[in-house]
Protein backbone atom coordinates (compact mmCIF):
# COMPACT_ATOMS: atom_id res chain seq x y z
CA UNK A 1 0.00 0.00 0.00
CA UNK A 2 1.32 3.21 -0.83
CA UNK A 3 2.56 5.56 2.16
CA UNK A 4 -0.30 8.53 2.64
CA UNK A 5 2.50 10.83 3.53
CA UNK A 6 3.72 10.77 -0.16
CA UNK A 7 0.51 11.93 -1.63
CA UNK A 8 0.18 14.31 0.93
CA UNK A 9 3.60 15.95 0.42
CA UNK A 10 2.86 15.61 -2.95
CA UNK A 11 -0.68 17.34 -2.81
CA UNK A 12 1.36 20.47 -0.66
CA UNK A 13 3.98 20.35 -3.45
CA UNK A 14 1.54 21.13 -6.10
CA UNK A 15 -0.15 24.07 -4.13
CA UNK A 16 2.76 25.63 -3.62
CA UNK A 17 3.67 25.24 -7.64
CA UNK A 18 0.27 26.27 -8.14
CA UNK A 19 0.47 29.21 -5.80
CA UNK A 20 3.67 30.34 -6.63
CA UNK A 21 2.55 30.62 -10.14
CA UNK A 22 0.14 32.85 -9.64
CA UNK A 23 1.87 35.27 -7.36
CA UNK A 24 4.41 35.27 -10.56
CA UNK A 25 1.82 36.29 -12.99
CA UNK A 26 -0.04 38.90 -10.63
CA UNK A 27 3.72 40.47 -9.86
CA UNK A 28 4.60 40.79 -13.46
CA UNK A 29 0.71 42.31 -14.32
CA UNK A 30 1.36 44.73 -11.11
CA UNK A 31 4.92 45.73 -12.86
CA UNK A 32 3.50 46.44 -16.25
CA UNK A 33 0.78 49.02 -14.57
CA UNK A 34 3.14 50.25 -11.89
CA UNK A 35 4.15 53.05 -14.69
CA UNK A 36 0.29 54.47 -15.23
CA UNK A 37 -1.91 56.19 -12.24
CA UNK A 38 -4.48 54.15 -10.89
CA UNK A 39 -7.21 56.47 -12.37
CA UNK A 40 -6.16 56.04 -15.46
CA UNK A 41 -5.32 52.57 -15.43
CA UNK A 42 -9.41 52.25 -13.94
CA UNK A 43 -10.20 54.06 -17.15
CA UNK A 44 -12.21 56.05 -13.77
CA UNK A 45 -13.81 59.91 -13.89
CA UNK A 46 -11.74 62.06 -12.66
CA UNK A 47 -12.52 63.96 -9.20
CA UNK A 48 -13.88 67.16 -8.75
CA UNK A 49 -11.73 69.27 -7.37
CA UNK A 50 -11.92 73.05 -5.72
CA UNK A 51 -8.36 74.51 -5.21
CA UNK A 52 -6.87 77.81 -4.48
CA UNK A 53 -5.12 79.77 -7.31
CA UNK A 54 -1.55 80.51 -6.11
CA UNK A 55 -1.30 83.34 -7.91
CA UNK A 56 -4.71 85.45 -6.88
CA UNK A 57 -6.23 83.50 -4.36
CA UNK A 58 -9.58 82.63 -6.95
CA UNK A 59 -11.05 79.38 -6.86
CA UNK A 60 -9.90 76.32 -9.44
CA UNK A 61 -12.55 73.83 -10.00
CA UNK A 62 -13.34 70.74 -11.98
CA UNK A 63 -16.74 72.84 -12.71
CA UNK A 64 -14.67 75.35 -15.05
CA UNK A 65 -12.97 72.87 -17.09
CA UNK A 66 -15.80 70.46 -17.49
CA UNK A 67 -16.34 69.35 -20.95
CA UNK A 68 -13.35 70.24 -22.00
CA UNK A 69 -9.68 68.36 -22.59
CA UNK A 70 -7.31 69.17 -19.96
CA UNK A 71 -4.25 68.07 -18.30
CA UNK A 72 -3.75 67.79 -14.44
CA UNK A 73 -0.08 67.67 -13.31
CA UNK A 74 0.72 67.19 -9.60
CA UNK A 75 4.33 68.84 -9.09
CA UNK A 76 5.92 70.26 -6.42
CA UNK A 77 9.18 72.45 -6.50
CA UNK A 78 12.03 69.95 -4.74
CA UNK A 79 11.34 66.80 -6.73
CA UNK A 80 13.81 66.15 -9.37
CA UNK A 81 11.28 64.59 -12.12
CA UNK A 82 9.39 67.51 -11.47
CA UNK A 83 12.34 69.69 -12.25
CA UNK A 84 12.91 68.11 -15.34
CA UNK A 85 9.78 67.46 -17.11
CA UNK A 86 9.25 71.27 -16.06
CA UNK A 87 10.31 72.90 -19.75
CA UNK A 88 8.37 70.13 -21.33
CA UNK A 89 4.97 71.43 -19.38
CA UNK A 90 5.90 74.63 -20.37
CA UNK A 91 6.59 73.97 -23.83
CA UNK A 92 3.00 72.03 -24.10
CA UNK A 93 1.09 74.73 -22.45
CA UNK A 94 2.34 77.66 -24.81
CA UNK A 95 1.53 75.73 -28.07
CA UNK A 96 -2.11 74.51 -26.35
CA UNK A 97 -2.97 77.75 -24.29
CA UNK A 98 -4.99 79.27 -27.37
CA UNK A 99 -7.30 76.48 -27.99
CA UNK A 100 -10.97 76.76 -26.52
CA UNK A 101 -11.10 73.17 -25.46
CA UNK A 102 -7.98 72.51 -23.38
CA UNK A 103 -7.05 73.82 -19.81
CA UNK A 104 -4.06 72.70 -17.99
CA UNK A 105 -3.96 72.55 -13.89
CA UNK A 106 -0.93 72.37 -11.73
CA UNK A 107 -1.72 71.20 -8.29
CA UNK A 108 1.33 71.78 -5.56
CA UNK A 109 1.66 68.46 -3.25
CA UNK A 110 4.20 68.41 -0.79
CA UNK A 111 5.41 71.78 -0.71
CA UNK A 112 4.67 75.29 0.84
CA UNK A 113 2.99 78.33 -0.92
CA UNK A 114 6.14 80.79 -0.50
CA UNK A 115 8.65 78.14 -2.26
CA UNK A 116 5.94 77.47 -4.72
CA UNK A 117 5.59 81.45 -5.91
CA UNK A 118 9.31 81.58 -6.21
CA UNK A 119 9.79 78.22 -8.16
CA UNK A 120 6.75 79.32 -10.45
CA UNK A 121 8.63 82.90 -10.83
CA UNK A 122 11.81 81.25 -11.58
CA UNK A 123 10.57 79.20 -14.34
CA UNK A 124 7.74 81.32 -15.63
CA UNK A 125 4.98 78.88 -15.37
CA UNK A 126 1.94 80.46 -16.75
CA UNK A 127 -0.75 77.53 -16.49
CA UNK A 128 -2.68 77.76 -13.67
CA UNK A 129 -1.26 76.50 -10.38
CA UNK A 130 -3.29 75.56 -7.57
CA UNK A 131 -2.88 74.75 -3.71
CA UNK A 132 -4.71 72.07 -2.07
CA UNK A 133 -3.50 72.59 1.60
CA UNK A 134 -5.80 69.17 2.93
CA UNK A 135 -4.55 66.84 0.27
CA UNK A 136 -8.04 66.16 -1.10
CA UNK A 137 -7.29 66.82 -4.45
CA UNK A 138 -4.48 64.10 -4.18
CA UNK A 139 -6.63 61.75 -2.29
CA UNK A 140 -9.45 61.79 -4.63
CA UNK A 141 -6.94 61.56 -7.46
CA UNK A 142 -4.91 58.90 -6.22
CA UNK A 143 -1.58 60.20 -5.58
CA UNK A 144 1.27 57.87 -4.85
CA UNK A 145 3.90 60.61 -5.31
CA UNK A 146 5.12 63.53 -7.84
CA UNK A 147 5.17 64.35 -10.80
CA UNK A 148 1.58 62.56 -11.72
CA UNK A 149 0.19 63.75 -15.09
CA UNK A 150 -3.46 63.16 -16.26
CA UNK A 151 -4.88 63.67 -19.15
CA UNK A 152 -9.05 63.90 -19.11
CA UNK A 153 -11.10 63.49 -21.64
CA UNK A 154 -14.26 66.07 -22.54
CA UNK A 155 -16.59 63.40 -21.13
CA UNK A 156 -14.63 63.63 -17.81
CA UNK A 157 -12.54 59.89 -17.75
CA UNK A 158 -9.20 60.18 -17.42
CA UNK A 159 -7.79 58.51 -20.24
CA UNK A 160 -4.00 59.10 -20.38
CA UNK A 161 -1.54 59.67 -17.57
CA UNK A 162 1.91 59.05 -16.38
CA UNK A 163 3.76 58.72 -12.82
CA UNK A 164 7.57 60.08 -13.75
CA UNK A 165 8.21 63.16 -15.76
CA UNK A 166 6.24 63.15 -19.01
CA UNK A 167 7.76 64.89 -22.30
CA UNK A 168 6.18 67.10 -24.73
CA UNK A 169 5.87 64.29 -27.11
CA UNK A 170 3.64 62.17 -25.11
CA UNK A 171 2.02 65.25 -23.54
CA UNK A 172 0.70 65.96 -27.37
CA UNK A 173 0.46 62.29 -28.01
CA UNK A 174 -2.11 61.94 -25.07
CA UNK A 175 -4.30 65.23 -26.00
CA UNK A 176 -4.23 63.49 -29.27
CA UNK A 177 -5.60 60.47 -28.00
CA UNK A 178 -8.05 62.14 -25.50
CA UNK A 179 -9.77 64.69 -28.01
CA UNK A 180 -9.93 62.01 -30.62
CA UNK A 181 -11.54 59.64 -28.21
CA UNK A 182 -8.62 56.68 -28.48
CA UNK A 183 -7.84 55.33 -25.40
CA UNK A 184 -3.61 55.61 -23.95
CA UNK A 185 -4.55 52.03 -22.44
CA UNK A 186 -7.37 49.82 -22.53
CA UNK A 187 -9.48 50.10 -19.87
CA UNK A 188 -9.13 47.11 -16.64
CA UNK A 189 -12.05 45.07 -16.68
CA UNK B 1 -10.22 10.36 45.59
CA UNK B 2 -12.40 10.05 42.65
CA UNK B 3 -14.44 13.11 43.66
CA UNK B 4 -11.43 15.12 44.32
CA UNK B 5 -9.89 14.74 41.23
CA UNK B 6 -13.52 15.33 39.93
CA UNK B 7 -13.31 18.88 42.09
CA UNK B 8 -10.03 19.34 40.12
CA UNK B 9 -11.57 19.16 36.87
CA UNK B 10 -14.09 21.04 37.99
CA UNK B 11 -12.01 24.14 39.42
CA UNK B 12 -10.15 24.12 36.14
CA UNK B 13 -13.19 23.96 33.67
CA UNK B 14 -14.26 27.52 36.21
CA UNK B 15 -10.86 29.50 35.52
CA UNK B 16 -11.48 28.62 31.74
CA UNK B 17 -14.49 29.73 31.40
CA UNK B 18 -13.73 32.98 33.93
CA UNK B 19 -10.82 34.05 32.05
CA UNK B 20 -12.81 33.00 28.50
CA UNK B 21 -15.36 35.59 29.57
CA UNK B 22 -13.16 38.22 30.44
CA UNK B 23 -10.98 38.17 27.73
CA UNK B 24 -14.04 38.26 25.46
CA UNK B 25 -15.56 41.69 27.31
CA UNK B 26 -11.72 43.11 27.39
CA UNK B 27 -11.46 42.93 23.73
CA UNK B 28 -15.01 44.62 22.89
CA UNK B 29 -13.56 47.67 20.26
CA UNK B 30 -13.74 51.52 21.88
CA UNK B 31 -15.66 52.80 19.14
CA UNK B 32 -15.22 56.29 19.92
CA UNK B 33 -14.47 58.48 16.94
CA UNK B 34 -11.13 59.24 18.16
CA UNK B 35 -10.60 55.25 18.95
CA UNK B 36 -12.09 54.45 15.62
CA UNK B 37 -9.89 56.75 13.95
CA UNK B 38 -6.91 55.71 15.70
CA UNK B 39 -7.66 51.73 14.53
CA UNK B 40 -8.32 53.08 11.04
CA UNK B 41 -5.35 54.69 10.74
CA UNK B 42 -3.28 51.55 11.72
CA UNK B 43 -5.44 49.96 9.24
CA UNK B 44 -4.51 51.81 6.32
CA UNK B 45 -0.78 51.62 4.15
CA UNK B 46 0.74 54.48 3.53
CA UNK B 47 -0.02 54.89 -0.15
CA UNK B 48 3.58 56.12 -1.51
CA UNK B 49 5.82 54.47 1.49
CA UNK B 50 6.52 50.49 1.74
CA UNK B 51 5.78 48.95 5.29
CA UNK B 52 4.40 52.14 7.10
CA UNK B 53 0.54 52.43 7.66
CA UNK B 54 -0.96 56.11 7.56
CA UNK B 55 -0.41 56.27 11.46
CA UNK B 56 2.97 55.78 11.01
CA UNK B 57 4.17 57.79 8.06
CA UNK B 58 5.05 61.40 7.60
CA UNK B 59 4.13 61.63 3.92
CA UNK B 60 1.58 64.07 2.36
CA UNK B 61 -1.17 61.77 1.47
CA UNK B 62 -0.53 59.70 4.79
CA UNK B 63 -1.07 63.20 6.69
CA UNK B 64 -3.83 64.10 4.09
CA UNK B 65 -5.58 60.64 5.31
CA UNK B 66 -5.24 61.43 8.77
CA UNK B 67 -6.73 65.02 8.78
CA UNK B 68 -9.66 63.55 6.24
CA UNK B 69 -10.64 60.64 8.62
CA UNK B 70 -12.20 62.04 11.56
CA UNK B 71 -14.24 64.30 9.44
CA UNK B 72 -15.45 61.41 7.67
CA UNK B 73 -16.41 59.60 11.17
CA UNK B 74 -17.83 62.67 12.41
CA UNK B 75 -19.11 64.81 9.54
CA UNK B 76 -20.53 62.24 6.96
CA UNK B 77 -21.08 58.82 9.08
CA UNK B 78 -18.67 56.52 7.28
CA UNK B 79 -18.70 53.46 8.85
CA UNK B 80 -14.87 51.84 9.10
CA UNK B 81 -15.75 49.77 6.15
CA UNK B 82 -16.74 52.36 4.32
CA UNK B 83 -13.56 54.46 5.20
CA UNK B 84 -11.58 51.51 4.07
CA UNK B 85 -13.45 50.96 1.03
CA UNK B 86 -13.14 54.53 -0.19
CA UNK B 87 -9.34 54.54 0.37
CA UNK B 88 -9.41 51.30 -1.14
CA UNK B 89 -11.60 52.46 -4.27
CA UNK B 90 -8.59 55.56 -4.39
CA UNK B 91 -5.35 53.18 -4.11
CA UNK B 92 -6.33 49.52 -4.24
CA UNK B 93 -5.88 46.42 -2.12
CA UNK B 94 -2.27 47.79 -1.34
CA UNK B 95 -4.30 50.36 1.12
CA UNK B 96 -5.19 47.51 3.73
CA UNK B 97 -2.66 46.32 6.12
CA UNK B 98 -4.39 42.94 6.26
CA UNK B 99 -5.41 41.01 3.54
CA UNK B 100 -9.24 41.32 2.09
CA UNK B 101 -11.29 38.58 2.40
CA UNK B 102 -12.05 38.20 -2.03
CA UNK B 103 -9.93 37.28 -4.71
CA UNK B 104 -5.87 37.16 -3.87
CA UNK B 105 -6.52 37.97 -0.37
CA UNK B 106 -8.54 34.59 0.20
CA UNK B 107 -5.12 32.48 -1.06
CA UNK B 108 -3.15 34.99 1.92
CA UNK B 109 -5.93 33.19 4.77
CA UNK B 110 -6.47 30.35 3.03
CA UNK B 111 -2.68 28.89 2.56
CA UNK B 112 -1.77 28.97 6.43
CA UNK B 113 -5.41 27.24 7.02
CA UNK B 114 -4.43 24.81 4.32
CA UNK B 115 -0.84 23.77 5.46
CA UNK B 116 -2.12 23.43 9.04
CA UNK B 117 -5.13 21.00 8.01
CA UNK B 118 -2.56 18.90 5.76
CA UNK B 119 0.26 19.02 8.61
CA UNK B 120 -2.04 18.07 11.10
CA UNK B 121 -3.65 14.90 8.48
CA UNK B 122 0.11 14.21 8.44
CA UNK B 123 0.86 13.89 11.67
CA UNK B 124 -2.19 11.90 12.65
CA UNK B 125 -1.81 9.62 9.81
CA UNK B 126 2.01 9.00 10.94
CA UNK B 127 1.21 8.50 14.58
CA UNK B 128 -1.88 5.92 13.68
CA UNK B 129 1.26 4.06 10.88
CA UNK B 130 3.80 4.16 14.37
CA UNK B 131 1.16 2.72 17.32
CA UNK B 132 -0.25 0.23 14.49
CA UNK B 133 2.91 -1.34 13.39
CA UNK B 134 3.01 -4.81 14.75
CA UNK B 135 6.09 -5.33 16.96
CA UNK B 136 8.28 -8.06 15.34
CA UNK B 137 8.32 -11.41 17.08
CA UNK B 138 10.34 -14.35 16.38
CA UNK B 139 8.34 -17.29 15.12
CA UNK B 140 9.49 -21.06 15.61
CA UNK B 141 11.38 -21.00 12.23
CA UNK B 142 13.38 -18.09 13.48
CA UNK B 143 14.44 -19.58 16.95
CA UNK B 144 15.21 -22.79 15.08
CA UNK B 145 17.28 -20.95 12.85
CA UNK B 146 19.19 -18.94 15.35
CA UNK B 147 19.74 -22.35 17.56
CA UNK B 148 21.41 -24.07 14.58
CA UNK B 149 23.75 -21.32 14.12
CA UNK B 150 24.46 -21.55 17.77
CA UNK B 151 25.31 -24.65 17.64
CA UNK B 152 27.42 -24.68 14.65
CA UNK B 153 29.36 -22.09 16.46
CA UNK B 154 30.18 -24.30 19.90
CA UNK B 155 31.26 -26.84 17.37
CA UNK B 156 33.95 -24.63 15.53
CA UNK B 157 35.17 -23.45 18.98
CA UNK B 158 35.70 -27.36 20.31
CA UNK B 159 37.62 -27.69 16.86
CA UNK B 160 39.99 -24.60 17.68
CA UNK B 161 40.60 -26.55 21.16
CA UNK B 162 44.19 -28.05 20.53
CA UNK B 163 43.97 -31.49 21.32
CA UNK B 164 44.57 -33.12 24.72
CA UNK B 165 47.71 -33.87 24.62
CA UNK B 166 48.47 -38.17 26.14
CA UNK B 167 50.60 -38.92 29.39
Amino acid sequence: MRSPIRWIALAVGVVVVAVTVVFAIQVSRRAAEVSLPRLVLEHAPAPDFTLKNLADGKAITSQQVKGKTYVVNFFNSWCIPCQQEAAALKAFYAEHKKESDFEMIGIIIDDTESVMRKYVKNNAITYPVGVDPKGTASIDFGTTGQPETYVIAPDGVAVCGNLGASTQAQLDAWLQAARSGQECVAPKK
Amino acid sequence: MKSRKLLAWIALAVVVAVSIVVLVVRSQPDNSPAARAARLEQQLACPVCEGQSVADSNSSQARAIRAQIPDQITKQHMSDAEIRAFYVLKYGEKMLETPSNSGMGIVAWGLPALFLILGGVGIVVAVRRWSTTPRLTATAADEDIVRRARESEHSDDDDDEPDEVPE
